[in-house]
């Protein structure tokens, strides 16, 4: 489990890094992917709802997006430090919640 | 049991506040984001670079029929530049002797700090240069590219890097004119690499592929920078103004090296 972190830990930053420098040169009809936010809810849907590990993760991938966004200017309610990191939390929280409530998996 | 399962949950989210808290009220966010932009900088240039390549390559494939079209369309304006510079340069010539006699010296040029594009933004008009505050940058800066071109204004400084505000952010406007008839309107930014000529009397008669460059009004940015060209003119009865739709004079996929005017 910790190698698994730790894999996702450096993962998450190089898709950050990704998404920053490489993928904004490769818009999709004017829409460049959010790779890091698509992997947070790979990774809450892959993971058993009661291992929260997938919290922390979610947690740190919003954080590099937070880091590696760059500031807004002018008025704007949603620009502030750790907005990507509670988008992340609000996201792995909802499927956990989700599939806490109404999915059931057979046990074999 | 319960008791001890809610304190488990509520410590971290407090933690949590008060992280975010103390990033966003003092100028801790700023080290924070520069100490990543410092170790993060060789590979984000290097995979700015990569991008660069692979939407080269993609470009050339997908847009061949349109390539072409423009290679037409250039190959066209050459020869009318190559015109223009010969007679140009019978007026440089001209200018020169009447400078000498005149005594007027040298014209002064900017003073450019050369910087390099690391990252941009994904949801932003705004770049990220590897020049910052040790470097002499302050906020409100002008930067250009090689070709003098206008790109924006530099925003928040870091330490060893700098946010630039392009001239399609929202909050971008200045004082610009068309320079073949010393029309003046202003050049507002509206996001997504997109800008607009406004406040264009409606009585002028502009055209499309006109030359739209910076004036001396409003002071922002030295005057006579290239900021593109007219795409589509906007006319309508009811508005007392014309607007035009402007295409920009530089392209973000090319972009590697800036010069940021540190004076003018």
């Amino acid at each position: 489990m910790i190698k698994r972190i730790i894999f996702f830990i450096f993962f998450l930053y190089f898709l950050a890094l990704i998404q920053t420098s490489f993928l904004v040169h490769l818009k999709i009809l004017g829409i460049v992917p959010n790779l890091v936010l698509i992997v947070i809810i790979l990774i809450n849907i892959f993971t058993p709802y009661y291992q929260w590990q997938s919290i922390g993760l979610s947690l740190l991938g919003g954080f590099y997006l937070d880091v590696f966004s760059l500031s807004c200017f002018g008025p704007n309610y949603f620009c502030f430090f750790g907005f990507y990191t509670l988008i992340s939390l609000l996201i792995a929280l909802f499927i956990k919640f989700i599939f806490k409530r109404h999915v059931q998996f057979s046990k074999r | 049991m319960k008791t001890i399962h809610k304190i488990r949950v509520i410590v971290p989210v407090v933690l949590l506040i008060i992280l975010f808290l103390v990033l966003n009220l003092t100028n801790f966010s700023d080290k924070t984001k520069n100490f990543f932009y410092s170790i993060s900088s060789p590979i984000q240039k290097t995979l700015w670079q990569a991008g660069d390549n692979v939407s080269d390559f993609f470009s050339g494939i997908f847009n061949a029929q349109e390539l072409k079209k423009e290679k037409d369309e250039i190959f066209l304006q050459n020869l009318e530049l190559i015109a223009q510079i010969s007679a140009l340069k019978e007026l440089e010539k001209e200018n020169k002797d009447l400078r000498e006699a005149l005594s007027l010296g040298l014209e002064k040029d900017f003073q450019l700090v050369l910087s390099q594009v690391i990252n941009k933004d994904i949801s932003q008009d705004s770049l990220l240069i590897n020049k910052g505050s040790e470097d002499g940058i302050v906020p409100g800066l002008s930067v250009i590219t090689s070709q003098k071109t206008l790109l924006g204004q530099i925003g928040k400084v870091y330490k060893d890097f700098s946010e630039v505000v392009l001239i399609t952010s929202k909050e971008s406007s200045f004082d610009a004119k068309i320079t073949e008839k010393e029309i003046y309107g202003v050049v507002k930014g509206e996001g997504n690499l997109k800008a607009s000529l406004s406040l264009l009397p409606k009585e002028e008669d502009i055209s499309e592929g006109e030359t739209i460059v910076t004036s001396a009004l409003g002071g922002i940015f030295p005057p006579k920078l290239l900021v593109g060209r007219i795409k589509e003119i906007k006319k309508t009865d009811i508005e007392s103004f014309q607007t035009a739709e402007l295409t920009l004079g530089f392209d973000l996929g090319e972009l590697e090296n800036l010069f940021i005017i540190t004076n003018f």
